[in-house]
């Protein structure tokens, strides 16, 4: 599409007739381009600054490039602490998140928007009520419970708890209400069990937003970074998230800082990869929803 | 074979059951449908019950009690002590500056980004996809980065500028009163992206045909935005306004690594995990959870007041 073709928007084709809406439209694209710059920098600074060696972050006289741009230096602070360890533990709680998310969301979303029981309305009043209050001003009962049933050092809290999400609710419970209540009758009619039209009916017809609950877990779970902290205390457990944390608190004890920052960037790399692989999915999903997480 | 033949009977008599099917009437509380309906339920509403409802409830029980044993009541003096600490004081009046940066520098940018990102021709889903970008990278990354970022030494990247540009060099999120800003900005690089999608999606759904009524009329850009986009928007900007606010109460772990949990730039939630987890006075945290639940809850209150009043107004107008 060129500027002569736009019909739609604040500007259109009468417009751009103009000289002068040129300008301002060679203005939009220069801000847009300093806010890209704006979200692109910080992480290209932070990738750039962990080629470096301590001795040039720390130099007296500054430059923005490493001396020497090793890229063997990924594998060997990779290796230093087997940091794949912690790569895998963050992938099975992060699988595990995922599968709770989207079956214990999904499935309470289906029975709200489409079963309906008598009574369904007070869980939907209590589920939006938690919606509004953040989740972690619950973390200190959580814990106490947690650790009373001997829940720490164990997965299970941290992917069920993900299966209690009032965002991921409402992004399936308002897909569901767009399905046509006819298809639910005539399943119904075939003989079909509650289970079963969900299994069968709804969880086929809803793939786009299982996708989004399922991509939107699984950044808030590689993220999560409280919880995983207060009950793993076994450092063998740790999640990537929770390592770099006591990385960064014992620097100088054996890793040096620009290390860390390598490590940092490592522990982003799959959201990226991720992000980039669903981008459509995500940006058109995260403007769907309404309401950030 | 008595077996096989009563089989063949039964799938015989269900798909005539199912020619033909009974429409039963769910009037008793344990009909089929509601009994189905509770069973399916009852999954999630033990995982709510035991991470989100249950630790609400609780929260509220230990503040008026002392430690995690529920043997002594104490009333009050929790509340009374965490109203005397200055370390709430000074958490407490942290939020509303928060509140207050974050509308300045993190509510006007994502509608203006928004606004110039609706009108691009050429390359849009690239504009939009950078932008998101930093919403994914999880916030304990963000907040190091920011921290590495927001280096005081005197050669570290910022100071390097601000000299360049002839200016002192700074302390950065050292200096008490650049503190809660810094950490603002660092929130907002991170959530921005979000908050410009949504309204670019309102954006989008207006009709072109109603600008195109206010440029015949001979409306500018300015009269534009006023007559078409500034109400399609309004009830977007209202939402995201609450929204914004709330998810400032619940900052967290950009005060406790940028800020270093210091008292310029602590937060309630900080202080609530602060109280019970490296003082062991979780009924202290306890209490700081209720104050700030509270404050969420009126502040939702007044949201949800003040846009029914709207409403009713407009409903008048009408």
């Amino acid at each position: 599409m060129r500027l002569k073709d736009k019909t739609n928007g604040l500007l259109n084709f009468s417009d751009y007739k103009k000289p002068r809406f040129h300008i301002l439209y060679a203005v939009i694209i220069f801000l847009l381009i300093l806010v890209v710059l704006t979200a692109l920098l910080p992480v290209f600074w932070l990738i750039v600054s962990s080629f470096k060696s301590v001795q040039e972050i720390n130099s007296t006289t500054f430059s923005f490039f490493p001396d020497v741009f090793d890229i063997n230096k990924i594998w060997q602070v990779w290796q230093k602490e087997n940091f794949g360890k912690y790569f895998f533990n963050s992938i099975i709680v992060t699988s595990g998140a995922v599968v709770c998310a989207v079956i214990f969301n999904g499935l309470m979303a289906y029975v709200i928007s489409i079963v309906k029981p008598k009574g369904y309305k007070v869980m939907y009043v209590m589920i939006m009520i938690s919606y509004m209050i953040p989740a972690i001003t619950g973390m200190i009962p959580l814990f106490k419970w947690l650790s009373d049933i001997n829940m720490t050092d164990n997965y299970l809290p941290l992917m069920l708890i993900f299966g209690a999400n009032a965002f991921y609710f409402i992004n399936f419970k308002n897909y569901f209400d767009m399905i046509p209540r006819s298809l639910f009758e005539a399943a119904k009619i075939d003989g079909c069990s509650d289970l079963k039209i969900f299994t069968h009916v709804v969880l086929p017809l809803s793939r786009p937003i299982v996708g989004v609950v399922a991509i939107f877990a699984m950044t808030g779970a590689w993220s999560d970074f409280l919880l995983p902290y207060l009950l793993l205390n076994d450092s063998d457990l740790y999640t990537i998230m929770v390592e770099i944390y006591q990385v960064q608190n014992t620097l100088g004890n054996g890793f040096t800082y620009d290390e860390f920052l390598m490590l940092l960037v490592i522990s982003i790399i799959p959201q990226i990869i991720v992000f980039f692989i669903f981008q459509k999915q995500i940006t058109s999903s995260a403007s769907n929803a309404g309401i950030k997480e | 074979m008595i077996n096989l033949a009563y089989l063949e009977n039964e799938t015989e008599r269900e798909k005539t059951a199912s020619k033909y099917p009974v429409i039963k009437k769910h009037k008793t509380l344990f009909s089929s449908k509601n009994f189905s309906g509770w069973l399916l339920l009852l999954p999630g509403l033990i995982l709510f019950g035991f991470f989100v409802w249950g630790p609400m409830v609780m929260n509220v029980i230990y503040s008026f009690f002392d430690g995690y044993s529920l043997k002594n009541f104490i009333g009050f003096d929790n509340y009374m002590y965490i109203f005397n600490d200055s370390m709430f004081q000074a958490a407490l009046q942290n939020t509303f500056y928060y509140i207050f940066w974050s509308l300045l520098i993190g509510f006007f940018a994502p509608i203006i980004i928004g606004l110039l990102l609706s009108e691009v021709v050429l390359g849009k889903s690239f504009f939009r996809m950078i932008i998101y970008l930093p919403c994914i990278i999880s916030g304990i990354a963000v907040a190091f980065l920011f921290k590495s970022l927001y280096d005081p030494e005197p050669y570290a990247i910022f100071n390097v500028i601000l000299k360049s540009l002839g200016l002192p060099t700074s302390l950065f999120a050292d200096d008490p009163s650049l503190a809660i800003p810094l950490i603002v900005v660092a929130m907002t690089w991170r959530g921005a992206g979000g908050t410009v999608l949504i309204y670019l999606s309102a954006i989008q759904t207006i009709d072109p045909s109603q600008y195109e009524a206010v440029r015949l009329d001979g409306g500018g850009l300015i009269r534009r935005i006023q007559y078409v986009t500034w109400p399609v928007l309004k009830p977007t900007i209202s939402t995201l306004l609450i929204m914004q606010v709330i998810s400032v109460f619940q900052v967290f772990y950009e005060p406790m690594i940028i800020g270093n949990s210091n008292i310029h730039s602590i937060s309630m939630m900080l202080l609530s995990y602060n109280y019970a987890f490296s003082d062991g006075k979780p009924q202290l945290g306890a209490a700081v959870s209720v104050i700030l639940s509270l404050i969420i809850i009126v502040f939702t209150g007044i949201y949800f007041a003040v846009t029914a009043y709207f409403k009713r107004r407009h409903d008048y107008a009408a």
